[in-house]
């Protein structure tokens, strides 16, 4: 359904409802969008309203009296839509499920339950209108906040322990520092692209760590061009730098 | 020197004055690291201090817990100033909503959407919104484990209820004579409508 009759000139027609107040326009957008059950807009009250505010004199009235008419005729049809009783397909792909009178009557009841407790709410919700909690929105931690002195003994163990270092002895000496790579790739690369593979050739395999970490650093800092045409394959070093 | 020991309903207030929320006794106990007894005690004395009658500040016992609230007496006084209006009271169809998560939930959307015979996501979502309801898990045995919902602690506090058990049974609302003459009505007839559906407003 649209409400294609519903022209600009509404634009000025605001309303004020009890679920919604702005503009006449943006109340049939919300309408449409489903944010806004039609149930609850009250259209007596709506053309009540837009009678209020008609000017028979303004220069666009008829169209203003044509846009309203139409919109309010469609939402009078969606409305008595929504309210006719829903057709429940079956499970055998059947248009509809006849209903007994029996179980008509047992909804019937549940529902006549339903609409007595919900004025009973309505009752409770009003008597209890007017009361403001305290401004303080911080909310309390959950569960309990009584401090146990031994589970804070055996936390502040924990944080406070000493954790054992791990064995490092397999690791050798370290006898190359990042620098020194670092210079012997620029040195490398003054003869022009080398691949990592002859760069790190005869390189033990911290060595060729290193030369891989110093490769990166030097591909950061911009001196180094790093070209490797398919994942894992063959990594080619491309120098960026002007020899000076 | 002496040490100035604040009293238990002292404490108790103090804690209560800065919660937005109702707080439960055992919270209140683990706070103030008063016994059980004794919080029950001091609730006892500040329910008389915070009184509709004696106080612009009232103690309500609602969704489980203890919350101070200003006095609806003083209402007008304090939208002033906060320069905001009452919330717009809920609609017929979202009260519906609610007696159903009440009576009948935790249940569907589905669920609530048959029981009034329209649809009734629009309403859902907008109590959702405002904190009156909330999902409380998945019904896994429906195609798509469709949300639960329940109503809040909020919506429990909105009504001024301590707990679920403060509201009446829902069978006790309708007296059967209203449901045999509804049944009567419907038996009666020859031609049935297809389904039930609320009242159009």
């Amino acid at each position: 359904m649209t409400f294609e009759s519903a022209g600009r000139s509404l634009a000025d027609f605001t309303v004020e409802l009890d679920v919604y107040s702005g503009p006449y326009e943006w109340l049939l957008a919300l309408i449409l969008k489903d944010e806004l059950e039609i149930f609850e807009v009250p259209l007596r009250e709506l053309v009540d309203l837009y009678a209020g505010s008609r000017d028979p004199e303004a220069p666009n009235a008829l169209d203003r009296d044509t846009d309203f008419a139409g919109s309010a005729a469609a939402l009078i049809l969606l409305k008595s839509r929504t309210l006719s009783p829903a057709v429940e397909p079956d499970a055998e792909g059947d248009d509809a499920v006849a209903v007994s009178p029996e179980e008509l009557a047992e909804r019937l009841q549940e529902y006549l339950k339903i609409r007595r407790a919900s004025e009973d709410l309505r009752a409770r919700f009003a008597r209890a209108a007017g009361h403001y909690p305290s401004a303080h929105v911080v909310p309390p931690k959950p569960g309990r906040l009584r401090v146990a002195e031994d589970r804070v003994t055996l936390a502040a163990r924990r944080a406070f322990s000493r954790l054992l270092e791990p064995p490092v002895r397999h690791l050798g000496p370290i006898t190359v520092t990042l620098q020194e790579l670092a210079g012997l790739i620029r040195t490398s690369l003054l003869r022009g692209p080398v691949s990592y593979e002859e760069l790190t050739r005869n390189m033990d395999r911290l060595r060729s760590a290193v030369a891989f970490a110093a490769v990166l650093s030097l591909a950061q800092e911009g001196s180094v061009k790093l070209v490797q045409p398919e994942p894992l394959g063959a990594l080619t070093l491309e120098p960026l730098e002007t020899p000076g | 020197m002496t040490e100035n020991v604040p009293a238990p309903e002292h404490l108790i207030e103090s804690v209560l004055l800065v919660s937005a929320r109702p707080v439960g006794p055992d919270d209140l106990s683990s706070a103030t690291d008063l016994t059980p007894g004794e919080v029950e005690a001091a609730l006892a004395t500040l329910s008389e201090r915070y009184s509709p009658e004696n106080s612009g500040v009232v103690l309500r016992a609602v969704a489980g817990g203890y919350l101070f609230s200003t006095n609806p007496a003083c209402s007008a006084a304090v939208e002033r100033f906060r320069e905001e209006a009452r919330p717009t009271p809920l609609s017929g169809a979202a009260h519906e909503v609610l007696a159903c998560a009440l009576y009948l939930g935790p249940l569907t959307r589905g669920a609530i959407s048959r029981v009034r015979g329209v649809n009734s996501d629009a309403v859902v979502r907008n109590l959702l919104e405002r904190d009156l309801l909330a999902e409380v898990g998945a019904d896994r045995e429906a195609p798509g484990a469709p949300a639960l919902l329940a109503v809040t602690d909020e919506f429990l506090a909105a009504t001024d209820a301590a707990s679920r058990d403060d509201f009446p049974p829902l069978d006790s609302l309708v007296s059967q004579e209203e449901l045999d003459r509804v049944r009567e009505r419907l038996t009666s007839r020859e031609e049935i409508p297809a389904q039930a559906g609320p009242e159009a407003t």
